[in-house]
């Protein structure tokens, strides 16, 4: 039991359902598409509503439980809304409450196939997040992630085409290993260790730590071993480096899949998973007594700076998207492997900063693909004067996730600052330190060239981009008119590196640059100039503006959403000691 | 209760007199032997669950003794005659086959083959199911291998093709070749002990048998070093192994799969492995009991290399297949090298009270689970092939438009044996993990974790091909399996609709998802019916459950 008063509630079992039942009505639906949109948005508000009740209970002490018995010998299969469970499913639902309006507008825009099984498999998957933030043990935990992935599945492989089907085994593959092998494993040595060690077998969250601490003292090197495969294995869903190659590949999934599941609900599973092993499965004393959190941190640091690294290079709007995410779920894990009191504040404030962030910038790049069929960063000069509204919320979602004050990325990453430099560890806090603002600087480097070309720049007169035209490496020659050295004469193809000879998959989209022939671009009169109001559909612009200014919500007034109250609960209650000087 | 005495009895001769019906009921009217075998089906699985309410009342054993009570146990020892014993570990597999038998009867109606030659069959190959799950006697085990072998045979080379003959030849050489080790085995055991009841040869090899003072037939302390015992195992396990197709020794079973009939496969895939699996599951664990393998663990090392070898191999296999039958068939081999891992590890020198526990749970449910999932799958790739004609995992591309309920029950089907929770498949997955980690067996441990991502090599391959390909030309494949019947089967040239797949064979695969994904919710009542199993091996007692 995490909660000291958990009252048996049939609530955390109906979140979990309400979208399973709205799957089946919006099956039932097919032949009435606005009716099967009707159900998605019904199964959100409802799903919402029903976690939303749980929060001013859980924030007051009560927590909500409902078992189902005996799953497994030994272990129930029970859903707990705890704090940390409600930040993300709250968050979740309440998102999809917008994406269903956004994917509405984006399928019907594209005249997309299979609309029915995309809905119903995005209800499916909210039902797997929300139970997988419901979860009262790994176990329960391990159902409802391997059912997030079989679930993801047809909505990465939708298009349907050679590329996504390649996408979408190369996720099963990933998330399998991550989810049914080192999750598995884990969850079942820490039965095994507490029923050994402990006395008592047992997985559920808050019990475990007892008979971890004896396990650890028994055979340490074993002890580190198991958090490192359960470590990993969520962290192969957040996207950690080395495994995080599938997220990019995902992208070829359409944009509403890419923005709630592939940047709000399935890789913030794996973050949230991470979250849960450090805070419950073995706790913060424990886990700093093991020195395995700073290890972790330091994975995080080193795949977030690299992530950013690499989508510098990223001409394709949504891959550079991908990376970032990538990046920005290693600051949750970061942040909450840093185990400070703020650090772990920050990191599951990150939560739903980023993911109301990245959605506005997912959202924005769909509404691109849509209405201009433009997919890459060097053929956006000028666009904010066709697409004013999306452009401006991009920036406002793009200064949040570089870290500027007002925006929601600024609270939580504030927070991890402190976190890191109150680290007990001083120069290793100051470490952690400086990677978040390499980091907020290398954001900046990667999403102000969008900003700029799309409100400074006219279609015919855009600057070079020399991080995304050049080769690496550079070119050989000068610009200087009366060098010695002569300019290469080879026509202009730079075919004297094998990387540019033969670039690699990541680079070129499967297939071949012809297959994908970029016909986005402006037309040849330029862009035209629209009006907010009628730039696109109201289905997408109007979730575009509300997640937008819920980000700035979250950055200006972040105390009077649950969602800071619910972190500062999460973090006071796992380490002991009431946080000060926080904004309340 | 003395009526309930009478069931295994009953339940072993019910299909064997009932196999001549079809035959003689030729003289009356030739379209008579599906009824028959329906009727005398339904009457046996109502027997079963008869005998299943009294053995899990209370975790009891019913015991009948063949040819009366004088027979059995003179001077208050050992048995001379032949025992059939009900107890919590058999019931739960007959009740297993009896259920099978009747479904897949239901799915023959219109899938075929028909003909009262193969009802009889049929029922010959059940009633010798039942044998090999309830009899308490090796010998007779091995009377009833034979029976079940002989119409196993027979009913794999009714299939339609040529390869069919040969098909059932291979298996006919190798299985009996594996029958031959198995009575090698057990003629040795006879030597040695004098005795061939499994309880009797349990307490003979412990040392315990009371009886036979001052003869040859009491022996001082446990025999599990002997030579002619540890020789025994070796032969008894080979022949038990060529039965469930352990690696290397499954040779016969892609052929015999793939060229029988499809409703003969499903059959098969389902009971035929599993009969033999649980054969060896009792064998060591009431048998020769993990006290054998403590005195000898090279027994137990060997057995696990062998059994982990199959899931690789097995799974490897599979991924490499085209024809679907074929593939099914390899991933039943990887899936029984789990089941026989998990004998393995609950027998091992280094696997604890809980260890045994963990894995003799995940070693009866997975063979259970095995089964329905087994079988739902074949279902469906015979409804495919009935249907359209589909054979090839290239030809099933895009078929899940056409067939939703079907292609939606083998994604299902498909994940349970990825091991998915909450289907059926992942259970079994759990505590056979479970029991490796207790043992501390790493490369069990590795394997059973590794092979999540072995059976979504061949798994995701059929699903991706079923929704997220496209099917260019209806594809017949000629070469593999030519449309016989151009009336049911072959895909007409416009790929529309046939009247196969009928109600009851979707019927069977859908059931088949439902029942994997509802019972994989029932783990708690399956370990409770089957703790009478996991007492009886800590205590090192061959009576499982409380004597009626």
């Amino acid at each position: 039991m995490l909660e000291t008063g958990a009252v048996a509630d049939p609530r955390p079992l109906a979140a979990v359902l309400v979208p399973v039942v709205g799957a089946v009505l919006i099956v039932s639906s097919y032949r009435r598409p606005a009716l099967r949109e009707a159900w998605s948005v019904l199964a959100a508000v409802t799903q919402f509503g029903i976690v939303a009740s749980m929060i001013p209970g859980v924030l007051g002490g009560t927590g909500y439980r409902w078992s189902m018995g005996e799953f497994v010998f030994g272990i129930e299969f029970a859903l707990q809304a705890d704090a940390l469970g409600l930040l993300f499913a709250g968050l979740a639902s309440f998102l999809w409450i917008f994406t269903a309006f956004y994917a509405a507008g984006y399928m019907r825009e594209l005249e997309e196939h299979g609309q029915t099984r995309f809905f119903a498999a995005f209800a499916g998957a909210l039902a797997a997040a929300v139970g997988v933030a419901m979860a009262e043990n790994l176990l329960v935990t391990f159902v409802f992630f391997e059912l997030l992935t079989v679930v993801t599945y047809p909505l990465v492989a939708h298009d349907e085409t050679a590329e996504a089907r390649a996408a979408a085994r190369k996720y099963f593959a990933y998330l399998f290993l991550g989810g049914g092998v080192l999750v598995l494993g884990g969850t079942a040595a820490v039965y095994w260790a507490t029923a050994t060690y402990g006395g008592a077998p047992t997985v559920t969250f808050g019990a475990t730590a007892s008979g971890l601490e004896a396990f650890f003292a028994a055979d340490p090197w074993l002890a580190r071993l198991v958090f490192g495969a359960l470590a990993l294995g969520f962290g192969a869903k957040a996207a950690i480096m080395p495994l995080h190659s599938w997220l990019p590949d995902a992208m070829v999934a359409p944009t509403p899949v890419s923005g709630l599941l592939h940047a709000v609900a399935v890789v913030k599973t794996g973050a949230f998973g991470v979250s849960r092993v450090l805070l419950d499965v073995y706790g913060p004393a424990l886990a700093a007594a093991m020195d395995v959190n700073l290890a972790l941190a330091a994975l995080a640091a080193v795949s977030f700076l690299a992530a950013s690294v690499i989508a510098l290079r990223k001409d394709h709007l949504k891959r550079r998207l991908a990376y970032s995410t990538a990046s920005q779920l290693s600051y949750i894990i970061m942040g909450v492997a840093l185990l400070t009191p703020y650090g772990i504040v920050g990191g599951l404030l990150h939560i739903p900063a980023h993911a109301f962030m990245k959605l506005t910038l997912f959202f924005a790049a769909g509404a691109i693909h849509v209405e201009t069929h433009t997919d890459h960063i060097s053929e956006l000069a000028g666009i904010g004067k066709r697409m004013p509204l999306t452009m401006s919320a991009f920036t406002i979602a793009a200064a949040g996730m570089a870290g500027i004050p007002l925006v929601a990325g600024f609270v939580s990453k504030f927070y991890m600052l402190v976190g890191a430099v109150t680290l007990e560890a001083q120069l290793a806090g100051l470490a952690f330190a400086a990677a978040l603002l390499v980091s907020g600087v290398l954001n900046i480097v990667y999403f102000w060239p969008i900003v700029y070309a799309a409100f400074f720049e006219t279609a015919g007169d855009a600057d070079a981009k020399p991080l995304i035209e050049s080769p690496f490496g550079g070119r050989e020659r000068t610009t200087a008119s009366d060098s010695p050295v002569q300019p290469i004469a080879d026509g202009g193809e730079d075919a004297g590196y094998a990387v540019d000879r033969a670039p690699s998959d990541a680079e070129v989209p499967y297939g071949g640059d012809a297959d994908h022939a970029h016909h986005g671009g402006p037309p040849p009169g330029g862009w035209e100039r629209r009006q907010p109001w009628s730039e696109s559909t109201w289905l997408m612009t109007m979730p575009i503006a509300v997640v937008a200014l819920g980000a700035l919500a979250l950055g200006i007034v972040p105390g009077s959403i649950a969602a800071l109250d619910l972190a500062i609960e999460v973090a006071e209650s796992r380490v002991g000691e009431a946080l000060s000087g926080v904004i309340g | 209760m003395t009526d309930l005495a009478t069931l295994p009895a009953l339940l072993v001769v019910l299909p064997i007199l009932a196999a001549a019906l079809p035959i003689a009921a030729t003289i009356i009217n030739r379209r008579v032997g599906w009824s028959v075998a329906a009727l005398a089906l339904a009457v046996e699985a109502g027997l079963t669950a008869w005998l299943a309410s009294g053995v899990y009342a209370d975790g009891q054993r019913i015991v009948h003794r063949l040819g009366g009570t004088e027979l059995a146990r003179p001077d208050g020892g050992y048995a001379v005659g032949i025992e059939l014993v009900a107890d919590p570990l058999s019931t739960l597999v007959a009740g297993t086959i009896a259920t099978v038998s009747l479904v897949v009867l239901a799915y023959a109606r219109q899938a075929g083959p028909r003909g009262n030659g193969f009802y009889a069959g049929y029922l010959l190959l059940t009633g010798g199911l039942m044998g090999v799950v309830l009899t308490g006697d090796l010998f007779n085990l091995f009377v009833f291998l034979e029976i079940t072998g002989i119409a196993t045979y027979a009913l794999v080379a009714t299939g339609d093709r040529p390869q069919a003959a040969v098909a059932a030849l291979k298996y006919l050489l190798i299985g009996t070749v594996g029958a031959s080790m198995y009575l090698l085995g057990v003629g040795y055991l006879y030597v040695r002990t004098g005795t061939l009841n499994m309880v009797d040869l349990a307490r003979v090899l412990a040392g315990t048998a009371t009886w036979g003072e001052g003869t040859w037939l009491a022996e001082a302390g446990a025999l599990y070093a002997e030579p002619l015992v540890i020789a025994s195992v070796a032969f008894i396990t080979a022949g038990l192994g060529v039965k469930a197709a352990l690696f290397p020794l499954h040779v016969w079973q892609p052929d015999a799969y793939q060229e029988a009939p499809d409703t003969v496969t499903i059959y098969i895939s389902a009971l035929v492995s599993t009969a033999a699996a649980y054969a060896l599951l009792r064998i060591f664990l009431i048998v020769f009991t993990p006290a054998f393998f403590a005195e000898t663990p090279v027994a137990a090392n060997a057995f696990l290399v062998f059994s982990v070898t199959s899931v690789v191999a097995g799974s490897l296999l599979a991924a490499a297949q085209r024809n679907v039958k074929r593939l099914f068939a390899y991933s039943s081999v990887a899936h029984f090298g789990l089941i026989l891992t998990a004998v393995g590890v609950a027998v091992h020198p280094a696997a604890g009270p809980t260890a045994t526990r963990f894995a003799i749970y995940g070693a009866v449910i997975h063979l259970v689970a095995h089964a329905i999932m087994k079988a739902g799958l074949f279902a469906a790739a015979g409804s495919f092939a009935a249907g359209v004609g589909a054979r090839t995992v290239a030809s099933y591309a895009g078929l899940a438009r056409v067939r939703p309920v079907i292609a939606g029950s083998i994604a299902v089907l498909g994940f349970g044996l990825v091991g998915v929770p909450p289907v059926i498949g992942f259970l079994g997955k759990w505590y056979i993990a479970l029991g490796a980690i207790s043992a501390g067996l790493w490369p069990v441990i590795a394997v059973v974790l590794a092979s999540t991502l072995l059976s979504l090599l061949y798994v995701a391959r059929i699903l991706e091909k079923l929704y997220f390909d496209r099917a260019e030309t209806p594809e017949v494949d000629q070469k593999d399996h030519p449309a016989t019947d151009p009336t049911d089967s072959a895909v007409a040239a416009d790929g529309g609709r046939t009247a196969l797949p009928s109600l009851g064979m979707v019927a069977l695969v859908a059931g088949a998802a439902l029942l994997a994904v509802a019972s994989g919710f029932a783990g708690a009542e399956v370990t409770t019916a089957i703790d009478p199993l996991v007492e009886a091996v800590l205590a090192g007692s061959p009576e499982v459950g409380t004597n009626a």
